[in-house]
């Protein structure tokens, strides 16, 4: 018996490396093996770091939310906009039903929005600015140094001024669509005239409103942006959510009010293109390696950081003017007169100069310059239409910029910022009854007086209205026709800024969702169960859902790409079926004398079933083996280099810059077994046909 | 008995009707033109194919009566092969070429079997190639290989077809010299056809076929002599 099957292994063995078609098909199936080993760790691992990447940024293991919401919850956003959800009224009624399941660790109530974000453009703050300045004025009395600043501002106006009318002349040279209107053109020749000048002083506040009326909206850059912000406990999500850091500025005070914009956005969308376009071209220089002589992208950034210089122009009054030119001067060896050429010869850069022009430009004009629109510290006015369908404007106070550890690349976790939920519950606009009566009482208790809605128009937008609390009563009080227009209108509601909200405040009321974490993630599908049951049971109507369908599209998408990977890994096998089949039918027929001969001599069909039967296996064995040992050498290497995300989209899904693949003891073993299956599968034809082959054709000769 | 081949439509009489009987010990030589059919008479009487017509007996069984199976089994306990050919598994060497029907038999322990294969391998004098692989032999030691893998098994009946036809004359004649000792030693019977009428000289009898029926069964010398006759 040990005979016999020594006798099969040792045919098969020694055919494996003497028949040519063997080693075809050994090397199929290393590189089957090879695949299924690389492949499927490098799916794992990203699957894996995707859902740190979700699970450790906002989603948590599990999201809950109200069940009466019309849409399912998209942490990440959706097609066409917010996913529309019902509120959970009181997030801490549902706190204690959850928190009550062992394996929970903790509740973080968030709820995710998007609004506009108004931040008028250069012209409008400035004005902006020169009017409080007039303002002080007009309560405290003329001091010496208001005027230098009234003055200061004044100048950087009709500077302003003098660049649109440069503007003008050239685009109606050029007969360009933006010509200007005759009452446009009107309106700055007078902002250029010495009688306007002369007589500011006479009435400034109408003088001021001439310029904000009819030269500001001129300027087309003060633009609206979008952002999404997720309202939330500050504290607990940052307890929680042990990626997130602080990177600029300070946290938001426990308690208060407050915003952290996400890094990313911070810089992508609020930071000064032209530096913004420097920085991603020196990204480009030393991550990527790619050089401005080659890459068109790198090309269109320098040509628009040449061109579009009238951003920078503006920000910079007549004195830092002067300052900009004689640096730039210096620095370019120039006589040049004028900044926008100087400008524009600076920012001229190539692969020669970038570096050196790159730390000019941080060293020399930064600081003469604004970086970002808002500064830390500065509130931002976020207006959004509520649950009521008012729209609702808030004042938040940026404390500081803040990114998810591994991530800081990721346009899709950079996407959210982060706010108070007092704010968040403001903008979000809908009020349960009892919050309703507490706010009266809070009214009344403050000594402030309730505004009837007739009155409210005025409350809000008159002189005087700074202390009305009017972002907790605004449904009630908000004209509908209404909408705030912003930076200058809005509020200004330092109270509120400044007041410290206890726990149980922050907890009592309305909220979207609530992540949960657990202590053992092992057992998340059996905690979704048990909590969905006991929400149940506590006559909540309440959606549980793992991390992966809270993220929305992008849990989708990652289905998909592993739907699509496994499709594709799935073709392969099918395709070395065939060629498996196909070579061993040859295999076969080219020893048709010798099987022929065996059965001669005395060989049963069993014997030569066995013998090409334990063949593939063998072959399976030896070339899988070669093809896992290989893949593993890959993936340690992989493992200890790690994969660079390459394209920024990537960051997300490497959760990270790179990717550190790791090889589980499953890869292997699927892999061996799938590489087995699909091999002796294909072999079943062939060995049928070889017990087949008649004992006759071993009398055959030659032919 | 008879055999028909059917190509397509036309019907192939390789024999057509033969009767004969063979008795142990017998060292007996087919002889005859080609095509006359001596390959496929080795065929039938070897199990290795079923007559058309008639019964086949080997070792008093009718081969008629048995499966696929027993017939498998029959060749391996009853039956040596020796091909025109060959057939060596190349893969295998010298030694595990000669153990192979031993293996299949199922019936000696490693030491016997070890035993068997040595003792016939120095019989045909190949004791000291028994770690060689068949194509580092010349054509002659191969056959040699094989005369020592039919014998094995101590079969009653060894069937040859053409077993010289590969090789020299020099080296032919050893064989059929070996055969003859083999079958004067152990009482083999051995059937083998041939066209050459020096290996005729060794046997006890020849059968002449033609055109698929037996002429006449001559003794050694009888056949050399109508040989003689015949070709001049
Ligand atoms: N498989 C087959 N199919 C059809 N006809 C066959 C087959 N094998 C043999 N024949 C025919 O049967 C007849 C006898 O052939 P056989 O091979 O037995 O002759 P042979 O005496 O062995 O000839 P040779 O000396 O050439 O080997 C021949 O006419 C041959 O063409
Ligand atoms: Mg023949």
């Amino acid at each position: 018996m040990g005979g016999h099957f020594r006798l099969l292994m040792q045919v098969a063995f020694r055919n494996l490396f003497t028949s040519k078609i063997n080693l075809l098909i050994g090397g199929i199936i290393f590189f089957g093996t090879l695949l299924v080993v690389v492949g499927g760790a490098l799916l794992d691992s990203m699957d894996s770091a995707m859902s740190r990447s979700i699970i450790g940024s906002v989603a948590g293991h599990l999201q809950v939310y109200s069940d009466e919401s019309k849409d399912e919850l998209g942490l990440f956003g959706q097609m066409g906009g917010e996913p529309d959800l019902a509120a959970v009224d009181d997030f801490s009624r549902i706190k204690p039903v959850l928190e009550k399941h062992p394996n929970v660790k903790t509740l973080v109530p968030m709820g995710t929005n998007g609004a506009l974000i108004t931040s008028g453009n250069t012209v409008d703050l400035t004005l902006a600015r020169l009017r409080d300045l007039y303002k002080k004025r007009a309560e405290g009395g003329e001091t010496p140094g208001l005027r230098e600043n009234i003055d200061s501002l004044k100048s950087h106006v009709r500077q302003m001024v003098a660049l649109m009318e440069e503007e003008m002349a050239r685009s109606q040279a050029l007969l360009s669509e933006t010509a200007r209107t005759p009452e446009e053109k009107e309106a700055i020749a007078r902002a250029r005239s010495e009688e306007f000048w002369n007589g500011f002083e006479a009435d400034p506040f109408d003088s001021l409103e001439f310029l904000e009326n009819r030269i500001a909206p001129q300027i087309p850059d003060g633009d609206m942006l979008y952002i999404r912000y997720a309202g939330t406990d500050l504290d607990a999500f940052q307890r929680t959510f042990d990626r997130m850091e602080v990177v600029d500025g300070q946290p938001v005070p426990s308690g208060q009010r407050g915003m952290l914009l996400s890094k990313f956005f911070y810089e992508e969308y609020l930071k000064l293109k032209t530096a913004r376009r420097l920085d991603l071209i020196k990204q480009e220089r030393d991550v990527n390696k790619k050089t401005i002589a080659t890459d068109p992208q790198m090309q269109r950034w320098v040509k628009e950081n040449q061109t579009q210089t009238r951003e920078l122009l503006f920000q910079l009054d007549p004195i830092k003017t002067r300052l900009a030119v004689e640096r730039l001067q210096k620095v370019l060896g120039s006589q040049e007169p004028k900044l926008e050429k100087l400008l524009s010869d600076f920012l001229a850069t190539d692969d020669a100069n970038f570096d050196t022009r790159y730390a000019q430009f941080y060293a020399e004009l930064a600081p003469l310059l604004e970086l970002y629109r808002i500064r830390l510290g500065d509130s931002l006015t976020i207006t959004a239409f509520t649950r009521s369908g008012y729209v609702q404007s808030v004042n938040v106070k940026i404390y500081g910029t803040y990114q998810f550890k591994g991530l800081e690349k990721s346009a899709l976790a950079g996407a959210l910022n982060l706010m108070d939920l007092m704010s968040f519950r403001d903008l979000y606009g809908y009020l349960t009854a009892d919050k309703k009566a507490e706010i009266a009482d809070l009214q009344k208790q403050s000594g402030v007086k309730a505004v009837a809605r007739e009155n409210a128009e005025d409350a809000l937008f008159g002189e005087d209205s700074g202390n009305s609390l009017v972002a907790e009563a605004t449904p009630g009080l908000i004209n509908e026709q209404e909408a705030f227009n912003g930076a200058m209108d809005s509020l200004r509601r330092d109270d509120l800024a400044k007041r410290v909200y206890s726990q149980s405040e922050i907890e009592q009321g309305v909220v979207l969702s609530a992540a949960v974490m657990l202590k053992d993630p092992e057992q998340l599908q059996q905690t979704l169960a048990e909590l969905r049951q006991s929400a149940q049971d506590a006559g909540l109507k309440l959606r549980v859902v793992s991390w992966q369908q809270a993220a929305g599209i992008i849990g989708q998408f990652v289905l998909m790409a592993k739907l699509v990977l496994y499709f594709a890994v799935f073709i392969i096998f099918v395709v070395a079926l065939v060629i498996i089949n196909n070579a061993m039918m040859m295999a076969t027929l080219q020893r048709v004398r010798e099987v022929g001969t065996m059965r001669a001599i005395g060989a049963q069909r069993s014997f030569v079933l066995g013998m090409v039967l334990v063949e593939t296996l063998l072959l399976g064995l030896v070339f899988g083996a070669g093809g896992a040992l290989v893949g593993s050498g890959i993936m340690a290497a992989l493992g200890s280099a790690g994969i660079p995300a390459g394209n920024e989209a990537l960051y997300f899904f490497f959760s990270g810059p790179r990717l550190y693949p790791t090889l589980s003891a499953g890869n292997l073993i699927a892999a061996f077994v799938i590489v087995l299956v699909v091999s002796s599968i294909s072999t079943l034809y062939p060995a049928f046909l070889a017990t087949r082959v008649s004992p006759l054709k071993a009398m055959q000769t030659d032919e | 008995m008879t055999k028909d081949y059917t190509l397509g439509k036309v019907v192939v009489p390789a024999l057509r009707g033969v009767d004969l009987q063979v008795h142990p010990g017998e060292f007996i030589s087919i002889a005859g033109p080609s095509g006359s059919g001596k390959t496929t008479l080795l065929n039938l009487i070897g199990c290795v194919d079923t007559a058309t017509t008639g019964v086949v007996s080997v070792a008093g069984q009718d081969t008629k009566l048995l499966s696929e199976r027993q017939l498998t089994h029959l060749r391996l306990h009853t039956i040596g092969f020796i091909f025109q050919s060959f057939n060596l598994v190349s893969v295998l060497t010298v030694f595990q070429n000669v153990e192979f029907p031993l293996l299949l038999q199922r019936k000696l322990d490693k030491a016997q079997r070890r035993e068997r294969v040595m003792q016939l391998l120095e019989q045909v004098g190949l004791a000291n190639h028994a770690k060689h692989r068949p194509n580092e032999l010349s054509g002659g030691q191969r056959q040699r290989v094989a005369v020592a893998r039919a014998l094995v098994t101590r079969p009653q009946l060894v069937l040859a077809d053409e077993p010289t036809a590969n090789l020299d004359s020099v080296t032919g004649q050893h064989i059929i010299d070996l055969m003859k000792e083999l079958n004067q030693k152990e009482g083999t019977t051995f059937i083998f056809s041939t066209h050459d009428a020096k290996v005729m000289n060794h046997a006890n009898a020849v059968w002449r076929l033609a055109d698929g029926k037996i002429l006449d069964r001559l003794s050694a010398s009888e056949a050399q002599r109508a040989m003689a006759s015949g070709s001049h």
